[in-house]
């Protein structure tokens, strides 16, 4: 996925923040990995400009779904 | 008499020894608690004291309404992905409300290799210490935060 992630940020700077985190290495990653119940990698987690949750996408995805999913995002 | 006193001496290098091999032993058990297993409000206390990692295995709502200060909120939901790249040499206090939750949690810390596992068996209801009402940590609370963009968060492994 990350060709695909690593492309959707540039296109998007400046519109989304993007977070991105190795579970394994990173230790606050986990933590939001906890917080946000993602059981699985990779878990895809969007957020509104409200702190309110658009979507959560589990496994891997086409980069059309996380386009328009990053789309929705008000 | 020369017999007899060598005798002494023996006895009191033996004493000597005996006395260095007791002080030496706390080293590794300094507050004198157990290595691992249940432990009672006050040995949770020591244990935080001399560095452990205090973890609260609610939900971020339960944490929130109120916790003991310096716990982390890792809920058991989640538990066993956050906990397998943690330090297994660093000592580990588990609790939730009433010791069921943080059970589950403190048996899969030990069979997965964790040296210093505790359990606060009773749970968080028979807490006679103070409580912390703060909200869950900084990295925690984010979610929720309003931010000036909106956020996509990914979280992958390098394999």
């Amino acid at each position: 996925m990350k060709p695909v992630v690593d492309r959707l940020e540039k296109e998007y700077q400046g519109k989304v923040e993007f977070r991105r985190y190795d579970v394994d290495k990173d230790a606050e990653g986990q933590k939001l990995a906890s917080r946000f119940n993602a059981q699985y990698v990779p878990t895809f987690v969007l957020l509104n400009k409200d702190g309110s949750t658009a979507q959560t996408l589990v496994g891997e995805m086409p980069e059309a779904r996380l386009r328009a999913a990053l789309d929705a995002l008000r | 008499m020369r017999g007899r006193s060598w005798i002494v001496w023996i006895a009191v290098v033996a004493l000597v020894a005996a006395f260095v091999v007791a002080v030496a032993r706390p080293k590794s058990d300094p507050a004198g608690l157990p290595t691992s297993g249940n432990v009672t409000n006050v040995q949770l206390l020591s244990l935080q004291k001399s560095g452990a990692r205090v973890l609260d295995v609610r939900t971020a709502a339960e944490y929130e309404g109120g916790h003991i200060a310096g716990a982390e909120n890792v809920p058991i939901e989640g538990f066993t992905q956050a906990a397998q790249a943690w330090d297994r040499a660093t000592p580990v206090v588990v609790y939730c409300a009433t010791g069921a939750r943080s059970l589950n949690a403190a048996q899969w810390l030990s069979a997965n290799g964790f040296e210093h596992v505790y359990d606060l068996t009773a749970g968080i209801v028979a807490w006679d210490g103070e409580l912390s009402h703060e909200a869950a940590t900084a990295v925690a609370q984010a979610p929720s935060e309003p931010t000036k963009l909106p956020v996509f968060y990914e979280f992958f492994t390098g394999w």
